[in-house]
């Protein structure tokens, strides 16, 4: 039914004959202690609670949906006009509007437990004892199979953000939350810091089973003719292909500098972007705003790959941090 | 709702910087309900990277009934009235015959709803109230009330005669059009408010509903005037989209509830909402 789009799919995905067809390339991975049927996820917030997509595609081909930020109570998010295109891009500022920890329960999860695709809930708060008791609200619940902690988040005045751009924070509400979480844990990182590596070691340090990164960039837009901020939070977090690169080199500083796995995102839109971050060093990957303009994204994703894999013949775990440097370069250092 | 991809059989300027688009699309048009809408996607650009929403205007059958083509009576065609005001409809308008594109729809919950029919069959009349390309929304609503013999008439404003497009579409179903314009060139001088309160203060006796598209400002003042006047009034709101499927939570707006009101999703929730729901205060 659909046409290949052109911000589609990889140069590779041409017809495979037999024998590479009876290749297994080896999609299922193992992160930290959880089993993903292939290593391709959809982000928080551009996914809902996976329900909404259900009529779009087959929800079982994905390897997890990581849902929309929750929060122990519900927030109701900024004023309009919340989003902004910008190039290659977009500006939002939802503010985490969420329906709160209990109403996920009730109302959500029973949903996403039926799946093949993992469920990672997105966490987040606005102070340590806040993240706390969201999970231990979640912790209540049949079906999640790991916590992503929102620490980045650019749009709450008294949210996240802090938490993620200061290393004691971080590492202060990862052990909390690490303390009281029934399920693996992993750490969603800020982009919007100096040295990310900082952040990825405290996260480490303070026990998470795992980091995703990045979240959105603060960004901002003016109206010229009326000089007034586009959003009405005035600044946003940019997402979509105008991130990859700088997502992609901060996957690559991250996965040199820890040791528990990492999943990349930002702006991936087909299985070549897919490949820049498991190259890099990514373990596995998310796809966030192209959901919104292709909701086939994350399925044409896990295809790509897999025909990669098949074409190469090689093991999607061997393409893993298998950048080649110039050999003069030393693999950790990083030239602005 | 369905995600398809579409092709397009003809793309007719009109004035003004107006477009009628018609796409094929046999699978989604026999779903469209009055007042829903698709979220258009013109792939390829990666300046336009978002669907851009749009109204269905109507849809048809693939060949005029008689001419003994055509499978049964189900429409085949989607037609979308649209205005260039920037980049994305700007790509739009050059789209050509056989040209494909892809098409989320259809989407939202119409005027038509049960609850809202119910409204339309204790009125008397129904007015339509189109400011600028709000006219989009209403051609449906105004068939399909046609169709269940509603009286009804249409008060359309827009800023000059070139934005009055598609008048002609509504003479079948609506009993009298009055139309202004901001310039003066056509019709009555100024917003379309003002005969509209006419209207209102000339038929006190009379129950009316009110459906109502175009730009913020004025659908605030219907909505007031609705209100004044003791009149249901039933708003096609628009806002910025980011995909139209309720997940990135872009285009809500602040709707009464409890305490400082609460948040309700355009694409989702409506785009049809009731005036007196919506918090008019914010803008
Ligand atoms: C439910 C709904 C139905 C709509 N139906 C129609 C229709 O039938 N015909 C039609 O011509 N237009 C309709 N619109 C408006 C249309 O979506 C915008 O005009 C279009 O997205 C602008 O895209 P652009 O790239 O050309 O402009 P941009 O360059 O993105 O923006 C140009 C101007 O349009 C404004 N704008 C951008 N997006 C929207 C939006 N979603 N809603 C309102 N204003 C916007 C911007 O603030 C800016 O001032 C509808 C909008 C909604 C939400
Ligand atoms: C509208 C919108 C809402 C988002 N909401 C959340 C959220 O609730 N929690 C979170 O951790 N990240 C959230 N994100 C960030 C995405 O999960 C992702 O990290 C980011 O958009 C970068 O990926 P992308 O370029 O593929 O979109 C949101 C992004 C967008 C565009
Ligand atoms: S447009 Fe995304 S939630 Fe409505």
């Amino acid at each position: 039914m659909k046409n290949q789009s052109s911000i589609g799919l990889a140069r590779n995905q041409s017809r495979e004959p037999e024998t590479e067809a009876a290749f297994s390339p080896g999609l299922e991975i193992d992160l930290a202690g959880i089993h993903f049927q292939n290593p391709v996820l959809t982000a928080s917030g551009t996914f809902g609670y996976g329900q909404e997509f259900a009529r779009l595609i087959d929800l079982n081909k994905l390897g997890g949906i990581v849902v929309k930020g929750i929060s122990a109570e519900p927030m109701p998010g900024n004023p309009a006009p919340r989003i902004y295109e910008t190039e290659a891009g977009m500006l939002n500022a939802i503010g985490l509007q969420n329906v709160g920890a209990r109403k996920f329960l009730e109302e959500k999860l029973p949903f996403l437990r039926t799946l093949k695709a993992r469920c990672l809930v997105n966490v987040f708060g606005y102070s340590t004892e806040n993240y706390v008791r969201c999970v231990e609200i979640l912790n209540e619940g049949e079906g999640i199979d790991a916590y992503e902690l929102n620490i980045s988040c650019p749009n709450t005045r008294c949210g996240g953000m802090v938490y993620g751009s200061d290393p004691k924070l971080t590492e202060e509400v990862v052990a909390a939350s690490k303390r009281v979480s029934r399920c693996p844990l992993f750490v969603k990182l800020s982009p919007n810091v100096t040295d990310i590596t900082v952040f990825a070691r405290a996260a480490e340090a303070a026990g998470a089973d795992g980091l995703t990164l990045v979240n959105t960039f603060v960004g901002m837009a003016i109206d010229v003719e009326t000089h007034t901020p586009r959003i009405s939070n005035v600044t946003g977090g940019l997402s979509g292909p105008a991130i990859k690169p700088v997502a992609v080199r901060m996957v690559y500083q991250v996965c040199r500098a820890v040791k528990i796995p990492v999943i990349g995102i930002g702006g991936i839109a087909s299985a070549e972007d897919a490949l820049e971050f498991v190259i890099a060093g990514a373990r596995a990957v998310q796809v966030g705003t192209a959901n919104f303009y292709a909701p086939e994204t994350s399925i044409r994703v896990v295809e790509g790959l897999r025909a990669y894999c098949q074409h190469h013949r090689t093991h999607f775990s061997s393409l893993v941090g298998s950048l080649r440097l110039p050999e003069d370069q030393p693999p950790a250092s990083i030239e602005y | 709702m369905l995600d398809e991809t579409v092709a397009v059989i003809e793309n007719r300027p009109l004035t003004g910087g107006h477009f009628l688009l018609s796409l094929r699309s046999p699978h989604q048009a026999p779903l469209v309900r009055p007042g829903q809408f698709a979220m258009l996607r013109l792939p390829g650009h990666s300046d336009v990277l978002l669907r851009r929403p749009m109204s269905i205007y109507d849809v048809k059958l693939a060949h005029p009934q008689g001419s003994g083509k055509g499978k049964g009576n189900l429409p085949e065609i989607i037609q979308l009235l649209y205005k260039i005001v920037g980049r994305g409809t700007q790509l739009m308008a050059e789209l050509r015959p056989g040209d494909q594109t892809e098409m989320l729809a259809p989407l939202g919950h119409g005027f038509f709803e049960e609850k809202y029919l119910e409204a339309a069959r204790q009125a008397d009349e129904v007015l339509h109230v189109a400011g600028g390309i709000g006219i989009a929304a209403l051609l449906m609503p105004a068939k399909s009330l046609a169709r269940a013999g509603i009286r009804q008439r249409l008060f359309f404003g827009a800023r000059g005669v070139q934005e009055l497009v598609g008048t002609e579409d509504f003479v079948p179903f609506v009993g009298e059009t009055i139309l202004s314009t901001e310039d003066g060139s056509c019709g009555t001088p100024g917003y379309i408010t003002r005969p509209l309160e006419a209207h209102l203060e000339n038929h006190r006796h009379q129950r009316f509903l009110l459906l109502a598209c175009g730009p913020w400002a004025m659908l605030e003042a219907t909505a007031e005037m609705a209100c004044r006047h003791g009149c249901p009034c039933l708003v096609s709101m628009e806002n910025r989209m980011g995909c139209g499927l309720g997940v990135c939570l872009g285009c809500s707006i602040r709707v009464r509830g409890e305490g400082h009101g609460s948040y309700e999703r355009v694409c989702t929730e409506g785009p049809v909402f009731w005036a007196k729901h919506v918090m008019w205060e914010r803008k």
